[in-house]
């Protein structure tokens, strides 16, 4: 993996400087959806991208040890051999980047991917996911012990009561925790988006996650009854993007909770190329939390493969 | 299976290029033109007309190829449009409101059954227009149509329009002026620019389709001169052309002496400032300028000021968002040029720039660039070249940011980028635009008034405030031919001086004083004219003011104007109803200069003076009852519509009524915030002379009002030639109406006939009905709409 962001002393100055300007942001976000993806082998170029990219999620109360394993050996095949290979791309590697899942169950992804000879990383939520309502300490020891059972990347959710009353230097206090006991772990910080009222709180909570030591922030844990949206997403990267201009350091984006289709997958990626640029379109810096995506992308990839593809290879 | 293997899937997804944009298909354009053989007639009396043996023109598409031919008129076509247009007029203006309405309303239906030939046409001919804004247009002026006797009862459509367009318009700007004048009844004469001619012609076929009846929309097209040939045909009354500012220019001064009221709309090539205030959400700034400034094509172009301690951010952030842009469109291969060309210069003046890529050698398209750190001065400041360029500027203060946004002569549109509501609403004030965007830019909705402000023009278009260009409620201009005038000799011939012989050595003539910037005094020259009684008596003699007397009032007037334009309105109708009660003080004083002045009988007298201060307490009440409105728009979010005053007013007065009108003029000009410089009558004088105390007894800030008396025509010689005037309003000879429309054509000009002793122009002064006054009102205001989109 590349770089890990080190984080920076909290700048309380910069995060009481943020403006967003909520209808400017709404347009943009329209301008964004209205950017096309050209069809046939951009389509099915670019949905593949965006299969790199999925965490490929389980979170549910009845995970077993055997849909975990399912999960993982989707994780390894996500698209069907014979589409991959009749557009060339049986041999590129073509994985999802994660599997994520609950702190209990990373013991059984570990084992199945071990035994598969894979090395996708198995993530997994932490710190009283998904509402964070449960004491530091607790959540400093669930955290520890995802990634003693080999979790190498973990999902932390923030405080909200903290963020919601603007109470920032603890906020990057307890995050900076996190990113200890995550060790080598990569952390990926959950803002929960729906819960933090209006743009201006995001982009803040998104410069402190960052300069705590955030290696992504994420919009939602898919919980909360709005997840991922544009507009949202739209003031995130541009935390992000001014994050990197001030440090150069570049931290990720994970949009995650309500992400189904395969339209919206290209949504997602063009908005982050149009905010931040190529370098952003890989899964080191992008990842689609997401669990019944990827079903609806090999479709869309079989269709772009059989409607459009076909008249070239008989001519 | 080469280009198969370049995009093969794994190439794409190495690289992901977004890939080829949509084929804009053109099939319907096409087959439209394929019906009208490529070659396209005039649109006269509802159809088609090929004339034989005329010059035609070639209108091409992006790529250089020849779509179809335009027919050049000649003067039999104008001649025959021109009276098509009048029996068209007879039809239409009989027909009931909600007729016309109807008509309209089905415009807006038949627009959408051909939203796709409208869209590819325009595109096919470069010529951007969008159906829906076309659409939303039709329905909006549709609802004018249908109210019109209802709201606008005393006013009346002036009869033959000509609508007169440049090439480089847009589409949209063009019907933003013919359907309201439609809407209330005129019948058009279009004029497009070649590029616009087939998208136009379209449109008139389907006005048609919506049940127009015929010679109600005429199209001609042709070169310049056949624009200039329609304007001057004896059947218009009234002029309105939308384009550049050389040839809107040249078009009044060709029109001059006609008799037919002309106005621009100079949107092409207004530079308009785009300034981010400290306080900015500064990405989305920065999204609205690259919106706003690197698009294919914009009517205007933009001049960013950025507030200092946001500078550096504002360009890291176009640095990270332009790179790997790719280059834009432009016109040909010889603007490109003259776009490096500006872009070199500024560089080798000190400029940095910001580049996505080196700008090629060849071809018609340019890298989107911002010009950093230039200097002021720098001609790709004052005049940015046409293209994907914009200078960006620094301000330390936000007062410093209003005067950048100022500097330039233009006053189209500003965009203004601020989370400060107090911040925000005081620049959208102090700016000299017609419009200002709050947090986005460029939005236009036929509810919003777009007016222009200095070289930006003399017109307003949309919302209610635009039909009144396409109405009248005085008597018209008599229309007449040009006289042969020498414009340079013009009010420079010396006053006659008159030694009164045979006067009577009883009564000494007294010699009055003037008042030029809140001052009394005698003319600049020194010099002094008599003043007779219409019997040839000598009653007085009064100061011959010039060129200079005028300059020191409008440099006053400069000073105060701002003051008294920010007080607020009930303090003005205080000021003014002081006035009022200085006259009453005074009437009989007054009575008495008008009964020697005019040797009306004392009784008739002391009426004008009644009435006169009658009037002032009229324009005292109006001070702060007139207001602006909130238009409804579409978007959600706040608009505002206000009326604003425009600075300096120069007025030469007529010779009836020498005290009322002045007072109506007076009270009309200074109670909305203008300064006003007026030139009484040049035979009677004395009245406005004698009012002169009055006036300084009054509460109206010294300055505001200047009288300055001396030789009509050499003192409207010198306020037409004084740049700081933005409005005459002239009552006198047709020699001095021509020479105002030629020698001041970026000026409002509002000109009237030395009136005979007819009855509907005495009623003018001594019993105007609403819609007169409503009208002297609106020839004192200038409109400002200011655009916030909240939630």
């Amino acid at each position: 993996m590349s770089d890990r962001n080190p984080g920076m002393d909290l700048d309380l100055e910069w995060v009481s400087k943020v403006r967003v300007n909520t209808q400017a942001v709404l347009r943009r976000a329209q301008q964004v959806q209205g950017r096309k993806v050209a069809k046939k082998e951009w389509q099915a170029a670019w949905l593949l991208k965006a299969v790199t990219c999925i965490d490929l999620t389980t979170l549910s109360g009845d995970d077993t040890p055997s849909n975990v394993h399912r999960l993982c050996m989707k994780a390894m095949q996500p698209v069907r051999d014979d589409l991959l290979q009749s557009m060339d791309m049986h041999d590129k590697g073509i994985t999802t980047a994660a599997v994520c899942v609950y702190p209990s169950r990373v013991a059984d992804a570990v084992k199945s991917l071990k035994a598969a000879n894979s090395n996708i990383p198995v993530a997994s939520v932490a710190t009283g996911f998904p509402a964070g309502q449960t004491p530091l300490k607790t959540r400093l020891e669930e955290v520890r012990m995802a990634v003693e059972d080999g979790a190498t990347e973990i999902d932390i959710v923030i405080n909200r009561t903290l963020a919601l009353t603007g109470q920032w230097a603890d906020l990057y206090d307890e995050i900076q925790h996190f990113r200890e006991a995550c060790g080598d772990a990569h952390m990926k910080t959950i803002l929960a988006v729906g819960e933090l009222g209006t743009f201006t709180n995001v982009y803040k909570a998104s410069l402190v996650s960052m300069m705590a030591g955030s290696d992504f922030i994420k919009t939602s844990t898919g919980k909360e009854s709005v997840n991922a949206t544009y507009p949202v997403a739209i003031v995130m990267v541009r935390a992000i993007r001014d994050y990197y201009l001030k440090t150069g350091h570049k931290v990720g984006f994970k949009p995650a909770g309500g992400i189904r289709t395969a339209q919206e997958a290209l949504v997602w990626l063009v908005l982050m190329k149009e905010e931040l640029g190529d370098q952003w379109l890989t899964p080191h810096l992008f990842r689609l939390g997401a669990s019944s995506l990827l079903g609806d992308i090999e479709r869309q990839v079989g269709s772009a493969q059989i409607t459009q593809l076909r008249p070239l290879c008989s001519s | 299976m080469a280009e198969r293997s370049s995009h093969s899937v794994y190439n794409i997804f190495k690289s992901m290029e977004l890939g080829p944009g949509a084929e804009s298909s053109a099939v319907t354009a096409e087959s439209w033109l394929e019906q009208h053989s490529r070659s396209l007639g005039l649109f006269i009396d509802g159809k088609f007309v090929h004339p034989d043996n005329r010059q035609t023109l070639t209108v091409s598409d992006s790529k250089g190829e020849n779509l179809c031919s335009i027919v050049c008129a000649d003067d039999d076509d104008i001649l025959s449009c021109a009276s098509s247009a009048a029996a068209g007029f007879k039809v239409w203006k009989e027909l009931s409101d909600n007729r016309r309405a109807k008509v309209l309303l089905r415009l807006a239906s038949v627009l959408q059954r051909y939203s796709q030939c409208v869209c590819e046409v325009c595109d096919l001919c470069q010529s951007p227009g969008s159906a829906p804004a076309l659409v939303r247009l039709a329905q909006y002026y549709a609802g004018w149509a249908q109210l019109r006797h209802t709201l606008l009862p005393e006013w009346n459509p002036r009869g033959v329009v000509a609508v007169v367009m440049s090439d480089d318009v847009f589409f949209y700007s063009m019907w933003l002026k013919v359907l309201p004048a439609l809407a209330i009844g005129n019948a058009v004469i279009v004029v497009p620019g070649v590029k616009m001619a087939p998208p136009t012609l379209l449109l008139a076929q389907l006005l048609m389709e919506a049940g127009l009846p015929a010679g109600v929309l005429n199209v001609v097209t042709g070169n310049g001169s056949v624009r200039v040939k329609v304007a001057q045909n004896n059947q218009i009354s009234y002029v309105t052309y939308s384009g550049s500012k050389q040839d809107g220019e040249l078009l009044v001064k060709q029109m001059a002496g006609r008799g037919i009221p002309v106005s621009l709309s100079l949107s092409v090539c207004s530079v308009c400032p785009f300034i981010i205030f400290e306080t900015a959400d500064v990405d989305s700034a920065v999204d609205g300028l690259m919106d706003a400034a690197f698009k294919n094509c914009t009517e205007w172009r933009w001049v960013v000021c950025v507030q200092e301690s946001v500078y550096d951010a504002v360009v890291e952030k176009l640095k990270f968002r332009m790179a790997g842009m790719k280059c834009v469109r432009v016109s040909d291969e010889c603007e490109r040029g003259r776009v490096d060309a500006a872009v070199r210069e500024a560089e080798q003046q000190g400029a940095t720039l910001i580049q996505s890529c080196p700008p090629p050698s060849s071809g018609c398209v340019y890298p989107p660039t911002v010009v950093c750190n230039v200097a002021p001065p720098c001609s790709s400041v004052v005049s940015p070249p046409p293209g994907p360029v914009v200078p960006l500027l620094s301000f330390r203060s936000a007062a410093e940011g209003v005067a950048l946004g100022n500097c330039r002569p233009h006053g189209r549109a500003a965009s203004i980028w601020t989370e400060d509501l107090t911040l925000a609403l005081e620049t959208a004030k102090s700016l000299c635009v017609g419009s200002v965007c709050v947090n986005t830019h460029s939005v236009t909705d036929p509810s919003l008034p777009q007016s222009g402000r200095r070289e930006s023009g003399t017109c307003t278009d949309g919302g209610r405030e635009g039909l009144y260009q396409f109405l009248s409620a005085s008597v018209p201009l008599p229309r007449s031919e040009p006289i042969s005038l020498d414009y340079t000799k013009f009010g420079t011939a010396a006053s006659r001086f008159l030694v009164p012989d045979g006067s009577d050595p009883s009564s000494v003539s007294r010699s009055c004083t003037h008042l030029v910037g809140g001052k009394v005094c005698k003319a600049e020259s020194g010099c002094s004219r008599a003043v007779q009684a219409p019997g040839g008596a000598v009653l007085a003699h009064c100061p011959d003011g010039g060129r200079k007397d005028v300059r020191n009032a409008v440099d006053a007037a400069l000073k105060v104007q701002p003051g008294w334009m920010k007080k607020s309105p009930a303090a003005r109708a205080l000021a003014l109803y002081s006035l009022a009660n200085s006259l009453d003080k005074r009437k009989q004083d007054m009575a008495t200069s008008i009964h020697n002045q005019t040797c009306l009988s004392m009784e008739e007298a002391a009426q004008e003076v009644e009435l006169s201060i009658s009037r002032l307490s009229d324009w005292a009440a109006r001070c702060d009852k007139q207001n602006g409105h909130m238009p409804l728009l579409p978007h959600t979010g706040s608009a505002l519509s206000t009326p604003e005053a425009l600075g300096v007013v120069g007025v030469v007065l007529p010779d009836t009524k020498p005290l009322l009108s002045m007072v109506s003029v007076l009270g009309a000009t200074v109670s909305v915030g203008n300064a006003v410089v007026m030139v009484p009558s040049e035979k009677f004088p004395l009245p406005a002379l004698d009012f002169i105390p009055v006036l300084q007894a009054s509460d109206i800030p010294a300055g505001v009002v200047s009288v300055i008396s001396g030789g009509k025509d050499q003192l409207t010689q010198a306020l037409a030639n004084h740049n700081e005037i933005q409005a005459v309003w002239y009552w006198g000879s047709a020699e001095g109406r021509q020479f105002l429309q030629h020698c001041s054509p970026l000026k409002r000009l509002w000109l009237h006939c030395e009136e005979e002793e007819d009855e509907d122009v005495r009623k003018f002064w001594t019993e105007p009905s609403f819609s007169m006054q409503e009208e002297m009102w609106r020839e004192c205001v200038v409109w400002k709409s200011v655009w916030i989109p909240t939630a």
